[in-house]
């Protein structure tokens, strides 16, 4: 945003502009979502970050995966969509209490966060320890407790026993089927599984675009001209995500040209 | 403005308002000095600078080499073309200077007849202005990354000086004493900072990444560490709630000492609500950041949302604003990297001294219509005297005299 329309908001006119009372008080507006079809009531227009979490659902290619993944976003990809970090970072944290979304620690950074949908979440679960023949009564355990009541990132060992009710065997089916990953003795990571297959396809693809990036002279591209680029066939996830990813994730700078958005590779 | 001025004339807005709004406007649109700048004295990089809490009037400086400056701020030339003078310098062939470089800076906050200076000699030094020779000096074990005088203090007359190998100090300048301790850090201590309002309140921010509030009254050790995560994300090590996840070598409050914006090794900058301790969780980002040694840098006063003006490792300061994170612009001009940036609180400028061995000053962006009004007064000055000087010119030579025939 340029300094002038910051300082000019400051020197607003104060003139309040009179709005002629709506006569439809008792009707609630339906607005239709163009993307998918979902509609949202007036009292519950959705945030800035659910709808850029529901832009980004539809850049994922679940047919690629075989349905051995839930959709995945990664959390640096909001912050290429939607100007304002603390915003993203507040909508998100009550998305998490209200236990829509779920977060997962996936990278080396301290900071990388992935995303998923509780209810995929959910059946992603399901199909993955019924596949291992983990007993259906450890499953729904999982289920009803720390998928349903559980909102933060790593759990210890008290939680688990205390409040859920967990035995030391019950622990050691659910970290084999990957729902929980050692942190530390007595505290364990809450996990996505077989989230390897996404970390390797997500990590082949960053190289991707940075490689792409760096080997242009002066180390930078268009836009337009890195969406038309051949993109290798092995990394599944596609250009689109892997942008807003880079974008968010601070290596790339953005630049408004006369002909476009510039991506320029920030030294190191 | 008009309107503000009239809204304020009439009594419809407070006094506040007026000054709230001027300033943030000033305070946003920093840019190069056009028409100022600094006398350069400086024999080696700045690593600190201090405005005089006073009168705001003289900039202190201390650089690499040892050396101390004092340079005047105000310009009373009448001219816009203005290079701020030096008055009086602790220069190299002075023998009280510091052996090695000099870490830290501070006026006196009473008044400008005395300053504060430490350094990487293990030296803390206090300075008469008037006869520029120490009037005190104090020695420690190690070396001396950062002091800091409370600017509030009435009761009190310490001096907390954070050093090498986790001592952190507090100098008595009443009795002279330097043996009081406060044992909490594990390593060396990067940068101290007193609280503008509380004049007990004292942080310390080190090398083991953490950022430990102390009350010097009680005997019983630090308050309380301050936690990036608020306690949320069990950490693996249930005694270590670390600020950062690097080195903390920056802090800095806000002027009305109800927060506190910390800098780390980790590329993060955070936001610290001092009241309950807690991260405010404002995300601004990566900013690079691996010095190993303490950092100064600046936080906007009497603005609407306040800003930071924080160097990175590119040479070039960022501006932020402290409560959305979001970044506001990049500040370029120092040709190597910004060690200490300080904003005059009355003229919304910024001074900033970096390795490049310049203080360059930071101004307001002016209307366009000021800078063609001096080009059109400097270009009518040089019309005048061009005319005069052809005029002898015309006729002057070297051998012939006017009166022989």
């Amino acid at each position: 945003m340029s300094k002038r329309s910051i300082v000019n908001d400051l020197y607003k006119s104060r003139k309040r502009v009179c709005t002629a009372p709506s006569s439809a008080i008792n009707e609630t507006s339906e607005f239709n979502d163009g993307l998918n079809g979902t509609s949202f009531s007036a009292a519950e227009i959705p945030s800035d970050t659910k709808v850029s979490l529901l832009h980004l659902k539809e850049l994922f290619p679940l047919e690629r995966f075989e349905g051995r993944l839930p959709v995945v976003i990664v959390k640096h990809q909001l912050y290429s969509l939607i100007n304002d970090r603390t915003a993203v970072d507040k909508e998100l944290n009550t998305l998490k209490l209200a236990n829509e979304i779920k977060l997962f620690k996936l990278g080396a950074e301290l900071d990388d966060y992935c995303i998923v949908f509780t209810k995929e979440y959910q059946d992603h679960v399901i199909k993955v320890m019924s596949e291992l023949c983990i007993s259906k009564n450890i499953c729904n355990k999982f289920v009803n407790t720390v998928i349903k009541k559980y909102t933060d990132v790593c759990i210890n060992k008290d939680t688990l026993m205390n409040e859920f009710n967990f035995t030391d065997s019950e622990i050691t089916q659910l970290v084999k089927a990957s729902v929980l990953t050692v942190r530390d003795v007595g505290n364990w990571w809450v996990a996505l599984p077989n989230a390897g297959i996404f970390m390797k396809c997500f990590l082949r693809g960053r190289k991707a675009i940075v490689t792409m990036i760096r080997k242009c002279k002066y180390r930078e591209i268009l836009q337009t001209e890195l969406e038309q680029r051949k993109w290798p066939k092995v990394c599944k996830l596609g250009l689109q995500y892997h942008m807003h990813e880079v974008i968010g994730a601070d290596l790339i700078k953005c630049i408004q040209t006369t002909s476009g958005l510039l991506l320029r590779l920030k030294d190191s | 403005m008009l309107k503000f001025l009239t809204a304020r004339e009439s009594g419809i807005d407070s006094p506040v308002v007026l000054r709230r709004i001027e300033s943030t406007k000033r305070a946003y649109s920093l840019e190069l000095s056009k028409h100022r700048d600094v006398e350069c004295v400086f024999y080696g990089g700045i690593n600190s600078l201090d405005i005089d809490p006073v009168e705001s009037r003289y900039l202190l400086s201390g650089t690499v080499s040892g050396t101390l400056h004092i340079h005047d701020l105000t310009n009373h030339s009448g001219e816009v073309k203005h290079t701020t003078k030096a008055v009086c310098n602790v220069s190299r062939s002075n023998t009280y200077k510091h052996k090695h470089s000099v870490e830290t800076v501070q006026w006196y906050p009473l008044d400008t007849g005395m300053f504060l200076s430490s350094g990487t000699d293990r030296t803390l030094k206090i300075w008469d202005t008037n006869s520029m020779k120490p009037a005190d000096e104090y020695e420690f074990s190690g070396i001396v990354y950062s002091h800091h005088m409370s600017p509030v203090a009435t009761t009190h007359c310490l001096v907390a000086v954070g050093c090498h190998s986790s001592t952190l100090k507090l100098v008595d300048l009443k009795s002279g004493s330097a043996t009081h301790m406060l044992k909490g850090h594990k390593k060396s201590i990067l940068t101290v900072r007193w609280s503008p309002k509380n004049e007990y309140l004292l942080v310390s921010g080190s090398e083991d990444n953490r950022v430990l509030l102390w009350d010097v009254r009680s005997s019983k050790g630090s308050l309380m560490s301050l936690d990036q995560f608020n306690g949320q994300e069990v950490p693996t090590f249930l005694s270590a709630c670390t600020a950062h996840s690097g080195n903390v070598n920056g802090m800095s409050f806000t002027m009305d000492g109800l927060h506190l914006v910390t800098s780390g090794t980790d590329n993060r900058i955070r936001l610290w609500n001092i009241e309950t301790g807690r991260n405010t969780l404002v995300n601004y980002g990566k900013i690079q950041n691996e010095t190993r040694k303490g950092l100064q840098f600046a936080v906007s006063c009497w603005c609407k949302s306040d800003l930071i003006y924080i160097p990175d490792e590119y040479c070039n300061i960022q501006v932020y604003e402290m409560f959305t994170g979001r970044k506001i612009d990049t500040l370029r001009g120092h040709l190597q990297q910004v060690n200490c940036c300080v904003f005059h609180p009355d003229y919304q400028e910024l001074y900033s001294g970096g390795n490049d061995r310049n203080v360059l000053i930071w101004e307001p962006e002016l209307d366009g219509s000021y800078d063609n009004y001096l080009k059109e007064r400097s270009s009518k000055k040089q019309t005048q005297s061009r005319s005069f000087v052809s005029r002898i010119a015309a006729t002057a030579d070297s051998w012939s005299s006017d009166e022989e025939t």
